[in-house]
């Protein structure tokens, strides 16, 4: 009945109650959401670009980032891709021959990373072959096909079926050039990604370089992500001696901003729910004065200081909580919608772009979240109860209830 | 042996410019089943009287025995305690919680009491019963005129089955019928039940209906006339 008590009670004064409800569903609204389009932007950043080329895991020879040097290729490259391939629990494999050459064409000449793949793997392990704006994904009629961004198309002035000459240094250490017809132009997210990267044949390579395959990447894509550290380890034993790096090491810059981002999002809704202990505080201050009288008779036909105490703490996580909940639902509701038909932000897409982020947003958040909120909420409600609760049982009854 | 021994009792108010004697020297015996108005003018102290036998307030000095015991002695906890389970009070104004219908506000003081749901649903009808509201049982404090309050604070003033009511200015805010029909209302429970009733007033017509009569005059006891 105190319980029950409680919860009338904070509906006496309907208008400012329901002030300080929406206060709190609209501070929640707005702060649960914003967190989840980060939350979607980031994991878009992060997706996109593992799915453009980055992949799960990369497989190097050590001392390749030094200076991508062709001839620090992965010692026995087609052994390793063949017995990561056996592993079917790993996942995707795609061996990648990455050579820094030369772009030219009669317009202009541009230095570029050639990539040679093997069209068939490479689909399975990243989504560059689907990202085409014209043309195929090297599966071509044409002698040594080639498949440049759009960026690099424009800078270099070709179409489909252009020409182009690549140069780049051989196993030896002269120069090799390869004739190249354009067979498809690609373009993500990453106009920086577009401008540098072509992709080729590796077969086409291995021929123009007299040489068996040669690998200097082996991406792998996951089946299941949280895997990612056990496949790690896995791959390790099976590859001794290579540098064996999970996207989060590659791109320790993103793996920063998903890391932090579960962080960020908790600090922002504490500093709303910081603010809302504020106007909780006030609202239950107001209630409390006004019902000094009330209060003061209760006490003096012999209510204890601690039912008065538990009445207004369960008076304002009563509001609180209706507050927080209408909050939490409105957002889920927002959020699982946006989520499922994402948001479209094509109308910024070329700025979005330079942050390597889709145009298409899909605001999510952990289902945890939530529930640590209520948590929150409960915390904040009995912390905004203190000071109204104290000035309750502080009352004299002898004063509180001369009339007067 | 007296249901309440009043000794000596003073009370000084320290303000901050100059103390005030609201008390001087009571001494005063009340007996089971008395009906008792505490009469005087406006300051004169009755309220201050009445709250120190209520437990509400502590005298500056004397005592208020009680069944053998001397209340003044009791921490404030036990004091709470003590109002809930042995006095049942009826206040000018403010007497019932607005949210609650007229049952809900006298089981709020039996559910303090710890009384199970059955009970407290039993003795709150039989009061309003015998109050005259049998009727507007779950009827709201602001749908119910100013009498009709009144007699539900009493009921609840009842309800702790206490050893004795006191009801301070019980009839102020009430019309002159509304105040003759509460008076009746108090006076038949006090017969019925053998309960005892103090309360204060400064209107003639009520203290006509009390049997005895205290007349404070500033904070003195003036005269105590039994009829
Ligand atoms: N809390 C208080 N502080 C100081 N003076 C008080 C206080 N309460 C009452 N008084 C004074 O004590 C005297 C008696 O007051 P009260 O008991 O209320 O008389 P009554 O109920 O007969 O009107 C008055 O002079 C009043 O001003
Ligand atoms: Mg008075």
């Amino acid at each position: 009945m105190l319980i029950a008590l409680s919860w009338k009670n904070i509906w006496r004064n309907k208008k400012r109650s329901l002030v300080i409800i929406m206060a709190i569903t609209s501070g929640l609204w707005g702060g649960l959401f914003l967190n989840a389009v980060w939350l979607g932007m980031v994991e878009s950043m992060v997706e996109t670009a593992i799915s453009r080329n980055l992949a799960h895991i990369q497989i190097h020879q050590p001392q390749f980032d030094q200076d991508r040097d062709i001839r620090k290729h992965i010692a026995d490259g087609d052994g390793i891709y063949r017995s990561l391939t056996a592993h079917n629990s790993i996942g995707a494999v795609s061996a990648r021959t990455l050579i820094n050459g030369m772009a030219s064409s009669p317009a202009s000449a541009y230095g570029v990373n050639i990539i040679g793949v093997n069209a068939q793997n490479e689909a399975n392990v990243c989504d560059i072959t689907t990202n085409l704006q014209e043309g195929v994904f090297l599966d071509s009629k044409y002698r040594n096909p080639a498949v440049v961004g759009a960026k690099l198309a424009e800078r270099l002035n070709l179409n489909l079926r252009s020409k182009i000459i690549l140069s780049f240094q051989n196993l030896q250490g002269g120069i090799n050039y390869l004739a190249c017809r354009v067979v498809g132009i690609y373009k993500t997210n990453s106009t920086q990604f577009d401008e540098m990267n072509l992709y080729v044949n590796q077969a086409d390579l291995f021929k123009n370089l007299d040489t068996k395959p040669i690998f200097h990447e082996i991406a792998v894509r996951l089946n299941a992500i949280d895997s990612l550290d056990a496949v790690k380890a896995k791959i390790e034993n099976i590859v001794p001696g290579q540098l064996v790096e999970t996207w989060k090491e590659i791109a320790p810059e993103l793996a920063y901003l998903s890391d932090m981002m579960d962080f960020y999002a908790y600090f922002f809704i504490g500093i709303i729910i910081a603010a809302l202990i504020f106007g909780i505080t006030n609202t239950m201050l107001m209630s409390v004065v006004e019902r000094f009288k009330e209060i003061g008779m209760l006490m003096a036909i012999g209510m204890h200081k601690s039912k008065v105490f538990i009445m207004i703490l369960a008076e304002t996580v009563f509001l609180s909580l209706t507050g927080g909940i209408i909050g939490i639902v409105i957002s889920a509701v927002t959020i699982l919608l946006t989520g499922y038909t994402g948001i479209n932000l094509s109308f910024i897409a070329v700025s979005l772009e330079s942050f390597g982020s889709a145009a298409m947003l899909y605001p999510y958040l952990p289902l945890s979240i939530y529930f640590t909120l209520v948590l929150l909420i409960v915390i904040a409600a009995v912390l905004a109860s203190l000071l109204p609760a104290y000035k309750a049982i502080r009352l004299l009854p002898a004063e509180a209830i001369r009339t007067n | 042996m007296a249901l309440i021994e009043i000794k000596n009792l003073n009370k000084i108010y320290n303000t901050i410019a100059v103390p005030v004697h609201a008390v001087k020297d009571v001494n005063l015996l009340i007996d089971k089943g008395e009906f008792t108005a505490v009469v005087g003018p406006s300051g004169s102290g009755k309220t201050t009287l009445l709250n120190i036998i209520g437990g509400l307030d502590k005298p500056t000095d004397g005592q208020v025995i009680i069944d053998g015991r001397d209340i003044t002695k009791l921490s404030d906890s036990k004091m709470v305690d003590y109002r809930l389970k042995n006095i049942g009070f009826v206040f000018q104004s403010y007497n019932l919680i607005p949210v609650l219908t007229a049952r809900e506000n006298i089981e709020f003081i039996m559910l303090l009491q710890g009384e199970n749901k059955q009970k407290r649903d039993e003795r709150a009808t039989e009061l309003l019963k015998a109050v005259g509201l049998g009727d507007r049982i779950d009827t709201r404090p602001a749908m119910l005129s100013g009498g009709q309050q009144q007699r539900v604070a009493v009921a609840r003033a009842l309800a702790s089955k206490p050893s004795f009511v006191l009801a301070d200015e019980p009839t102020a805010n009430l019309d002159s019928a509304s105040a003759e029909s509460l008076l009746d209302m108090m006076e038949e429970l006090n017969k019925k039940y053998d309960m005892t009733f103090i309360f204060s007033t400064h209107d003639s017509r009520v203290m006509k209906r009390a049997r005895r009569i205290i007349t404070l005059v500033d904070g003195k006891i003036a005269d105590d006339k039994k009829s």
